[in-house]
């Protein structure tokens, strides 16, 4: 199980990163930005843009299957992680450079994701208890 | 960032808690029916059609945002979706802040700001 878990959340982790950069790659080919149906079609054109939806599709699968299993805080977490190996790969892919305040920022925003992760693990405790509780009550 | 970045990552960031906010509003319905029955209730709604339309779009936004900022910036600056939306969800349909969500809420928003101050 925790192979799976493993897997499930690597998965999900690449093809969130494989979605943004496929954006990323997507956006620039399509420049200048404007206005207009130009520039739509030049997205639409775009083989990059086909990246992205795979990404986005591979993330939706990843998601619901372990979703399945995993417990919803974790898996939360999990889901939003990304921004890490996505900006990993945007100094060596696009050689963003890593400043302080996007270091700083970045730590910040992933303990702000832990929090979320904690309290959707602690809710759905609660209503475990609670199902419990009702069903002793029911008996 | 420049005003065009500012104003694409304020429509992405509307579209997306739109976005959420229609398809809660589409599931919400119909719970009582069978499973075959809510699907066509849940194909049914405008909420439901509102969303994808609002997904579809941003799709375009997002891509657009992208190619005005740095990767890695940008990803970190679409973290704010994830307060906004608890925040409308508050006010929508009163969802419980917590205090973790406040704390979460709190440190994702710091964390945006430096990292958009120093874009």
């Amino acid at each position: 199980m925790k192979r799976f878990y493993l897997i499930g959340f690597l998965c999900l982790m690449a093809s969130d990163s494989l979605a943004q950069i496929s954006f990323k790659f997507a956006g620039m080919a399509a420049e200048p930005l404007e206005f207009g149906m130009n520039w739509v079609l030049r997205i639409m054109a775009n083989p990059w843009s086909y990246g992205a939806l795979l990404g986005y599709l591979c993330s939706f699968i990843s998601w619901m299957t372990l979703l399945r299993y995993a417990p919803i805080g974790p898996a939360f977490a999990a889901s939003h992680l990304e921004l890490v190996t996505v900006t990993i790969l945007s100094v060596w892919i696009f050689h963003e450079p890593l400043t302080l305040p996007k270091v700083v920022g970045g730590l910040l925003i992933v303990l702000g994701v832990l929090c979320l992760a904690r309290d959707e693990s602690a809710a759905s405790g609660e209503e475990q208890a609670h199902d419990g509780a009702q069903r002793v009550n029911r008996a | 960032m420049t005003a065009l970045a500012v104003l694409l990552w304020l429509l992405n960031m509307s579209m997306d808690t739109f976005g959420h906010l229609a398809f809660k509003a589409a599931a919400g319905h119909g719970l009582d029916l069978d499973t075959f029955s809510h699907w066509k209730h849940l194909a049914r709604s405008p909420w439901l059609w509102a969303g994808v339309v609002c997904y579809f779009c941003e799709f375009f936004v997002w891509a657009a945002f992208l190619s005005q900022v740095p990767l890695a910036a940008g990803v970190m600056l679409g973290s704010i979706n994830i307060v906004v939306l608890m925040l409308a969800g508050r006010l929508m349909f009163r969802e419980r802040l917590t205090p973790w969500r406040v704390a979460g809420i709190l440190l994702i928003t710091g964390g945006v700001a430096l990292v958009g101050l120093g874009v």
